[in-house]
Parts: structure tokens; C-alpha cells; sequence
């Protein structure tokens, strides 16, 4: 084992250092390199942080980017939260709610309109 | 309203004095086993509960009673062996549902029933075996659900029947064999499918219903052939993914009238003798047609893909090409290892963008002088191993990369003024080298060009191709980095013109008629 692997790792880590953190995870966690002023640490998650979502794999769960226009999301091309300022409509952010459908500004959704 | 993160705290059970005006609580990642009945029934205003990363083995059915502002629900990662089906009976506005990477391999049919607002459900990494098609059939608002990463073996006739809303629908790494030719019907709204890395031995012809489909993966699977008409219910694909299956035969038409679709890759389909007829598939950037038995390039060919960026149609038998003229927009042409003869003047004119063309093993024995006069773009030119007695130098100025190795009959020195921006070049002849100065100090040993430039051989295509185009979907790293990138290392480590064979004691620079 590599002289600067330590063994009692907190979390979810398999293997972890004093200064990186978790350098590989339990099964079934999402590794996560977290940046902390200059340092990036290896976190082990089970779900990938906000603006992020998770991919399963047989060998591997990736965390990968959502849209620069989500916040979090199911995969790249279906959000789940738009940022302020976009309205989720079936996946998608919109700056302005197709036809037939009126801003919903509470949930910042596209609904049907309710005469 | 409160946010209470508890993660992380190595808690065996939920906390009791926790606030009514709870609105976010994370007791994710601790080693709780057993949640108590009425848990949470203070907590009116929660609307996000995350239990992920536990030890729950069950759920009790008043567990999550009195949460009816719960709109997500995590409980990822735990080791719940079925769904929890009596402690999800009364969430009227729960969203999100999350049973990932559980041991789940029970689905019982009333599941979802008190989930009427539920939009996103996640359901891989399990042991489900089939789909769960009674429990799916109470979920009208559902959008986005994911059953990969189980032992799914087949999908039944109307498995999905009621999802209406459903637009991204995943079941990657299963291990479905066969598919009910109504297997998707009543899926009126989905746009993604993924069904790679699974053993279907056919073409799914079930995606025939999916009339708004965009994205469309099938990759990894044990299919030998894309028969006529396989999307024509797809007009609005986007994305085909169907590299790793032994294809041997795709119909004639089959890509025709598929005017969204921007990549098309086909490595390896040996029974293909024609090149397909893409009428109508207009949006086309990158066609990737390798390995196949081509013999003969459609004049009309860029009338059908006016958006063409690349066309990569090596290791075909390709003799005679067209006129590349009216595909304006192409950037890279790759016709290595075919059986093409000549060049005329109009096989590549008008093309301004063209960057790169690879015509390396062919049986090129004749260029026409103007043949790349009007390609102002170009800085990549592989012509090794043909039958060039001479190459044309007009229009090739810009040139940075040049190999004609393997040309024996082409023993003409060149002048550095032929190639001012010169960098990389790989010619015939050793004494060839030393028109770029002195030859001991100049020239460095170097197989730069096959380290940096992968060899077609030995990559897979596809991810040269498809990586290649920061635009493209999935694509993981960005072009212009990695040229940036090489001309930074070209810069710093190599101010010379690397030129191989390097002259030396064997190979002297006094210039010798005919070969040594």
C-alpha cells in the first residue's frame, strides 16, 4: 500500500489521504474532486452535488455537468431546476413559456394556462 | 424555513427534536437501520428528505405520513430489497424519487399509486429482473425514469403503456435479448432512449412508435444488421449510437430522411457495397463509414450533405472520387487504405474550410497541378505510400504537416520556400531533409507526428471521429485545447522543422540522383 494511504478513511472512502482525501470510494458512491482554496479533495458521495448529476457504470458512477442554464438535473439534456431566471418546461429551461402555457413565477414552471 | 444538514454524523437513528419548520433535511451517509412510524408527521413543510447512504432494510408505512410538502425523497444507497410500497401511499406532491443502488428485486403493483405528481424516478443499479410494467402503469406525471444497471432480460408488448409524459427513458446495462414489437407504445413524449450495453441479437423495430425520439442509443449490444426503413417513425433523431455491435448489413435508405441527424458512424459493416442514399438527411456533420466494401462515391453525394464537417471512409475500395466541391463546409476528408488513382483539379476545389486530408495507401499516381489550389485552409496532407512521381506544390504554402513516405519514384529535393510554415514532414528520401539547413544540428530523431497524431490502425475510429468535435454531444474533451495544446509543445520543444529520415553518416545531404 502506498506509504501515504491511510486506512481510516471517514465516509464513504475506500482509500484516502492526509492530503487529498478519498482517493477511491465504497461501491456504489459517486466520486466528487472538491476544490478548497487551491487543494482539490476526493470526496465519496452518494448522490452528486447541485449542478450535477450521476451516471452509473458496472466499473464506475460518474458525476458530470448539467447544463450551464440548470440546476439540477437527471441528465444533460433533461433538468429537473432551472436557474433564476429560466422556467422548467418537460426537461427543458426557457427564457419564455411556449404557447399555450403561462409563467408560473412561484415554481418558476411553464403550466397550463387555467381558465 | 430550515435547512439541517445531519450528514455525515455516524447517527443510528433520525434525531427527535427536530424542527416543525424543517424544510430541508440531510441524514444522508450514517448508519441508520430502522425508521420509526410518524417520524417526520411535525414536519409539514419538508420538502426535501435525504436518508441516502444507510443502512434501511425496510421502511414501516407511516414512516413518511403527514409529509405532504415532500417533493424529494432520497433513499439511494441503502439495502431495501423491495419498494417500500405502504410508506409511499400519501405523497400528493412528491417529484422526485430516488431508489438507486438498493438490493430491490420486488416491485409490488400498487408501488406508485399515492404518488400522482411523481416526475423523476430512479431505479437502477437493483436486482429487478423484469419491468415493472403493472407499477408503472399509475404514473401519469412521470418524465424521466432510469432502470439501468439490473438484469433486465426482455421487454414485453405495452410494458410502458401509460407513461405519456415520459421523455428519458434509460436501460443501459441490462441484459434485455428481445423486445416486443409494441414495446414502446404509448412512450408519445420520449426523447431519449438508452439501450446500450445490453444482448439484443435485432434491430429494435419497437422505436418505430417513439415519433418524438431525438436521442437514440443501442451501442454494445449483438445486432448484425440495420435493416430498410428502421427510423422512418424517427424524424427528429439527433444522435444514433450503434458502434460495438457486429453490423454487418445496413439498408440502402435506411438513414434517408432524417433531417436532425448530425453523426453517423458505421465501422466495420462488411456486407455494405453501396454507399447509402442520404437523401433528405440534410443536418449531417460527420459521416463515418470505415471498413466496409465501398467502391464507388455518388456524384451527387454533397448535394445530399451540404452540412458535411467529416467524412472518414477509410479502409473501403474506393478507385474513383467525385467532386467534393459542393460539400462547402468540409474540414476533414480520410480515404486512407482505399484504391484511389488520381487527383483531378475539381476533386477538391472551392472546399476554403478543408484542414486535413489523409489519402495515405492508396495507388495515387497522378495530381492534377491545380488539384489543391484553392484550398487555403489546408495544413494537413498524408499521401504515404503511393505512386507520386511528383507532387504539385501550388496551394500548399500553408502546409504544416506533410508525409509522403513510401513514394519511391518521387525523389525531387524540395525548397524551404515551397513550405514556409513547415513542421512536421516525413519524405522519401533522407537528402530530401536537408533543404531545411545544416543537417547534424537541425533535426532531431523524432516520431513526433505518430505520437502525437494516433494511427488509425490501432484507435477506435469512432472516438477519434466523434471526440474529435467539441459541438458533439457527448463528447468529453475539447479540439481546440488539444491543438492548442500540440502547438504549445511544437513551439516550446521543437523551434526546428522535424523532416524524417534524418540525414546522418549513411544517408549523406549531397544530393544523389535515383535512390540509395
Amino acid at each position: 500500500m502506498h506509504p501515504n494511504v491511510s486506512q481510516g478513511c471517514q465516509g464513504g472512502c475506500a482509500t484516502c489521504s492526509d492530503y487529498n482525501g478519498c482517493l477511491s470510494c465504497k461501491p456504489r458512491l459517486f466520486f466528487v474532486l472538491e476544490r478548497i482554496g487551491m487543494k482539490q479533495i476526493g470526496v465519496c458521495l452518494s448522490s452528486c452535488p447541485s449542478g450535477y448529476y450521476g451516471t452509473r457504470y458496472p466499473d464506475i458512477n460518474k458525476c458530470t455537468k448539467c447544463k450551464a442554464d440548470c440546476e439540477t438535473c437527471f441528465t444533460r439534456n433533461f433538468c429537473t431546476k432551472c436557474k433564476s431566471g429560466f422556467y422548467l418546461y418537460s426537461g427543458k429551461c426557457l427564457e419564455n413559456c411556449p404557447e399555450g402555457l403561462e409563467t408560473n413565477n412561484h415554481t418558476m414552471e411553464c403550466t397550463s394556462i387555467v381558465h | 424555513m430550515l435547512s439541517v444538514d445531519c450528514s455525515e454524523l455516524g447517527l443510528s437513528e433520525v434525531p427527535a427534536n427536530l424542527s416543525p419548520l424543517t424544510a430541508y433535511l440531510d441524514l444522508s451517509m450514517n448508519n441508520i437501520s430502522e425508521l420509526q412510524p410518524n417520524t417526520f408527521h411535525h414536519m409539514r413543510f419538508l420538502g426535501e428528505l435525504r436518508l441516502s447512504g444507510n443502512q434501511l432494510f425496510r421502511i414501516p408505512g407511516e414512516a413518511f405520513s403527514g409529509l405532504y410538502s415532500l417533493k424529494i425523497l432520497m433513499l439511494q444507497n441503502n439495502q431495501l430489497r423491495r419498494i417500500p410500497a405502504e410508506a409511499l401511499r400519501d405523497l400528493p406532491n412528491l417529484q422526485s424519487l430516488r431508489l438507486d443502488a438498493n438490493l430491490i428485486s420486488l416491485v409490488p403493483e400498487k408501488s406508485f399509486e399515492g404518488l400522482p405528481s411523481l416526475r423523476h424516478l430512479w431505479l437502477d443499479d437493483n436486482a429487478l429482473t423484469e419491468i415493472p410494467v403493472q407499477a408503472l402503469n399509475n404514473l401519469p406525471a412521470l418524465q424521466a425514469m432510469t432502470l439501468a444497471l439490473n438484469q433486465i432480460g426482455h421487454i414485453p408488448d405495452y410494458a410502458f403503456q401509460n407513461l405519456s409524459s415520459l421523455v428519458v427513458l434509460h436501460l443501459h446495462n441490462n441484459r434485455i435479448q428481445s423486445l416486443g414489437t409494441n414495446g414502446f407504445e404509448g412512450l408519445h413524449s420520449l426523447e431519449t432512449l438508452d439501450l446500450n450495453y445490453n444482448e439484443l441479437l435485432e434491430f429494435p423495430v419497437a422505436i418505430r412508435t417513439l415519433g418524438r425520439l431525438q436521442e437514440l442509443g443501442f451501442h454494445n449490444n449483438n445486432i448484425k444488421a440495420i435493416p430498410e426503413k428502421a427510423f422512418v417513425g424517427n424524424p427528429l433523431l439527433q444522435t444514433i449510437h450503434f458502434y460495438g455491435n457486429p453490423i454487418q448489413f445496413v439498408g440502402q435508405s435506411t438513414f434517408q430522411f432524417l433531417p436532425k441527424l448530425h453523426t453517423l458512424s458505421l465501422n466495420g459493416a462488411t456486407d455494405i457495397r453501396e454507399f447509402p442514399d442520404l437523401k433528405g438527411t440534410t443536418s449531417l456533420e460527420i459521416l463515418t463509414l470505415t471498413r466496409a466494401g465501398i467502391h464507388l462515391l455518388p456524384r451527387a453525394m454533397c448535394q445530399q450533405l451540404p452540412s458535411l464537417r467529416v467524412l472518414e471512409l477509410s479502409h473501403n475500395q474506393i478507385e474513383e472520387l467525385p467532386s467534393f466541391h459542393r460539400c462547402q463546409r468540409l474540414e476533414e476528408i480520410g480515404l486512407q487504405h482505399n484504391r484511389v488513382r488520381e487527383i483531378r483539379a475539381d476533386t477538391f476545389g472551392q472546399l476554403m474550410a478543408l484542414r486535413s486530408i489523409d489519402l495515405s495507401w492508396n495507388c495515387i499516381h497522378f495530381i492534377h497541378p491545380e488539384a489543391f489550389v484553392t484550398l487555403h485552409s489546408l495544413t494537413k496532407l498524408d499521401l504515404t505510400d503511393n505512386q507520386l512521381v511528383t507532387l504539385p506544390l501550388d496551394g500548399l504554402g500553408g502546409l504544416t504537416h506533410l508525409k509522403l513516405q513510401g513514394n519511391p519514384a518521387l525523389s525531387e529535393p524540395f525548397t524551404k520556400e515551397s513550405f514556409p510554415k513547415m513542421r512536421v514532414l516525413e519524405v522519401p528520401y533522407a537528402y530530401q531533409c536537408c533543404a531545411y539547413g545544416a543537417c547534424s544540428n537541425f533535426f532531431k530523431l523524432s516520431s513526433q507526428w505518430e505520437a502525437e497524431d494516433m494511427n488509425p490502425e490501432d484507435e477506435d475510429l469512432h472516438k477519434r471521429t466523434v471526440g474529435f468535435f467539441p459541438g458533439h454531444a457527448d463528447n468529453h474533451y475539447d479540439l481546440d485545447i488539444d491543438d492548442f495544446q500540440l502547438e504549445l509543445e511544437e513551439s516550446k520543444l521543437h523551434p526546428t522543422i522535424q523532416c524524417t529520415p534524418s540525414p546522418g553518416p549513411f544517408k549523406p545531404c549531397d544530393h544523389l540522383f535515383e535512390s540509395w
